[in-house]
């Protein structure tokens, strides 16, 4: 039973897919299946839409979300309408989305359920804090395609990661791209003293405000203007860029590096804790790629175990 | 008017709107689509009932946090509420809503009837919030649910079951109709409930007091709790005025700069909204009368976004106003500066000219403020002013009745306060007297 073990000990999960059909709800079905329920009250959502029959860019089928009996779950007036196990009403949210408000319910059968929950990070954080009276010991959330913020360690303590051929066709690119989101998930925590300069994206800089600077706090997104301002910036004594967390960080690899090479560094506020990586070696336009040479070359890679849960079905 | 009208008007009714610690979205709704009360004695009920809250804040403060506690669950259900009374056939998600509300109705021991309602919903006497069709709802639901978990691929019996649930849905809505308007109410007045319990909180909070009505505006002691917060934040004192003026007998208000007399028409049409609309007030006490219009002539940003030069903004604002005087409903215009920002020839033409336009209107409460020197019938105020010795920084701001409407020469005073080159000062009083001769 690889890692559902290590999901036990957090409070909130949350599972990420790096592109659509890169096996993100396979990997939720497979947890939701092994979760020992008898002692433990799960609750599950997605942020937003999700969770549809079939995925809405490539048609492909999309294999539905299965709660089972005694698990809470939140999603859209409109989805549960739509779909759901015989399921008792604990909860109608107060803010209003495209599919109605969030409906909190626990299931009292085991069904498919249709997942649309709160719309944004702060709406998801409000709807965990909004469980504590119902005795939940983990909260699962299934994080839209590039809506990685569900994974910030502001919302959940730790994630699971789920990428695959959809993300790339060749193994060495999937490794290399998929590496590198592990790597900036283990940025290390930011240590020393405050930050004597701030900056954001949005702010007018130049590389004079970032020149001599030992330490620069990044409020808001780091992305590539700003990254090749600090690059730019740099001089032997180096430059740290503190950011909020790893779902801060929008910017190329090859910047990334570039930065690193020349004695930049990179350092984050909070720590999200990466629980597995689970692969999904196939591809909607058909690829498939070898699993076991995947699940080998990115394990090696990133010094973690990875898990294609389809294929080898690890049973309880 | 509705209160969401007035709530950013510059009169800086949003700081205590904002420091309303409602505990629902719902109430919120409800307090914005208020509309402003405009007969005495609702006002005065209205005044009443606060008290009393006020009161229970002041004696039992723990059961007052245990009701605002519980109105947290508080939710707008009255589109369900709506389609109960017009005789739709609910869902289980509206039946939630109708069980969580009466639920919390009852907790509060307010409505009617809830416990009826209550029942329907709990058939099983669980006393939970939560809802889905029970089984115990009828034995065929049960049969088919039994026989579905069996055969969960059977259409037929999938069918049967909808049918069967379909058929309870509309027995429970059926049921539930004939306390529809009760329903209704309950809400409202949960709504009502959380409105005043924060409003008699705030009172607490902040100092404020309830008026009496009555056929003119006398108050003593008032003081603007956004100003006062802001200057608390700088370690400075507001120093409370008093005030008065009827329909009919206009008033301006003279003097320095600085004086305090926009705060002070900022405050007059503050405590006018608030008591109109239920508030108490943040005075030491006042006489207060209704108006059915409240107009406020301010310049503020919005001229800017909206292109048009202050004076012309100024100029329609008082424009639309003398246009309301003249439909002869009772209303309260204050303005401030008039003409501020043209000449002094063409501004002080103007604002005695506004005086004489607005002249022998008895349902008109005008109170103006103003730097330029006019005659005029009515009464007028000035500010205190500054306190001799201080060197000009400190400044007396209570309001004076007086007989001469001239515009105290403040400046010249503030330059010898300060001790600036007595020759120059001199000589500008010379050059000044000999204008004015």
């Amino acid at each position: 039973m690889p890692f559902v073990g290590e999901i036990l000990k957090h409070r909130s999960v949350s599972i990420v897919g790096l592109a659509k059909n890169a096996g993100k709800t396979e990997c939720l079905n497979y947890i939701i299946r092994r979760l020992p329920l008898d002692y433990f009250n799960v609750a599950v959502t997605s942020i937003g839409i999700d969770g549809e029959t079939t995925d809405q860019v490539t048609g492909t089928a999309k294999p539905e979300i299965t709660v089972r009996e005694g698990m809470f779950f939140a999603t859209s007036e409109k989805h549960f309408r739509q779909k759901r196990p015989l399921s008792e009403l604990y909860d109608v949210g107060e803010e209003d989305t495209a599919l109605g408000r969030v409906v909190t319910a626990k299931a009292l059968q085991e069904g498919k359920v249709l997942l649309s929950g709160p719309s944004s990070a702060v709406a998801l954080k409000r709807w965990m804090r909004s469980l504590k009276d119902f005795g939940i010991d983990l909260i699962l959330v299934d994080g839209a395609l590039s809506r990685l913020s569900t994974a910030s360690p502001a919302v959940s303590e730790a994630m699971v990661l789920s990428t695959g051929a959809a993300y790339s066709a060749n193994i060495r690119e999937l490794v290399a791209k998929t590496a590198f989101v592990v790597e900036l998930i283990r940025l290390p925590l930011y240590v020393g003293e405050e930050p004597q300069v701030r900056v954001s994206s949005f702010s007018s800089l130049d590389a004079a405000t970032l020149k001599g600077q030992r330490v620069v706090e990044v409020e808001g997104a780091l992305t590539d203007r700003l990254l090749q301002l600090a690059k730019n910036a740099l001089d032997d004594d180096g430059l740290e860029l503190v950011v909020g967390d790893f779902t801060k960080v929008f910017c190329s690899q090859e910047l990334y590096r570039a930065f690193v090479r020349r004695g930049g560094r990179l350092s984050v506020r909070l720590k999200s804790e990466l629980l597995a990586v689970c692969v999904n070696p196939k591809a909607p336009n058909g690829i498939v790629l070898d699993s076991d040479l995947l699940c080998r070359e990115l394990s090696e890679k990133i010094g973690l175990p990875v898990y294609d849960i389809v294929k080898n079905e690890y049973e309880v | 008017m509705k209160f969401r009208e007035i709530v950013d008007s510059p009169c800086g009714i949003r700081y205590l709107f904002d420091g309303l610690e409602l505990q629902s979205g719902y109430a919120r709704k409800v307090l914005l689509d208020r509309e402003m009360m405009v007969d005495a004695e609702q006002i005065d009920a209205a005044g009443d009932a606060l008290r009393r809250y006020y009161d229970l804040v002041l004696a039992d403060r723990r059961r007052v946090e245990d009701m605002r506690f519980r109105l947290q669950g508080l939710r707008d259900i009255s589109g369900t509420l709506a389609s109960l009374a017009d005789g739709a056939t609910l869902d289980e998600i509206e039946f939630f809503e109708i069980k969580h509300m009466a639920m919390l109705a009852e907790s509060l021991a307010m409505g009617q009837d809830m416990d009826k309602v209550i029942d329907i919903l709990d058939p099983d006497g669980l006393k939970i919030g939560t809802f889905y069709l029970y089984d115990s709802y009828s034995v065929e639901l049960r049969r088919l649910r039994d026989a579905v978990e069996q055969d969960p691929d059977d259409a037929q019996l999938q069918e049967d079951l909808a049918n069967e649930e379909d058929r309870l849905k509309k027995s429970i809505s059926e049921k539930l109709r004939p306390y529809a308007a009760s329903l209704q109410r309950t809400l409202q007045e949960m709504a009502d409930l959380d409105i005043s319990l924060a409003q008699a909180v705030q009172m607490h909070v902040e100092g404020l007091t309830l008026a009496t009505s009555g056929d003119h505006t006398e108050i003593r002691g008032m003081f603007h709790p956004g100003v006062r917060a802001a200057l608390k934040a700088k370690g400075r004192d507001f120093q409370p005025v008093d005030f008065a003026f009827r329909c009919g007998v206009p008033a301006t208000v003279i003097g320095a700069n600085m004086g305090g007399k926009t705060v002070a028409l900022k405050t007059l049409c503050l405590i006018q909204y608030l008591w109109q609309f239920g508030f108490a007030l943040p005075v030491e006490s006042a006489v207060m009368t209704p108006f059915n219009d409240i107009r406020f002539c301010i310049g503020d940003e919005q001229d800017e976004k909206t292109g048009l030069s202050s004076f012309a903004a100024e100029m329609q604002r008082i424009d639309r106003a003398i246009a309301v005087v003249e439909t002869g409903i009772r209303v309260l215009l204050l303005v401030d500066e008039p003409a501020r920002t043209t000449n002094p020839v063409e501004g002080t033409a103007l604002v005695a000219a506004l005086l004489l336009r607005l002249a022998d209107k008895p349902a008109l409460a005008l109170v103006m403020t103003t730097h330029y020197t006019v005659e005029h019938a009515g009464e007028c105020w000035r500010v205190q002013g500054l306190v001799p010795g201080t060197k000009g920084r400190s400044m007396d701001y209570r309001l004076v009745r007086t007989t001469s409407h001239e515009v105290p020469h403040e400046a010249l005073n503030i330059a010898r306060e300060l001790g600036i080159d007595a020759r120059w000062i001199d000589l500008a009083d010379t050059i000044m007297k000999r204008q004015y001769e």
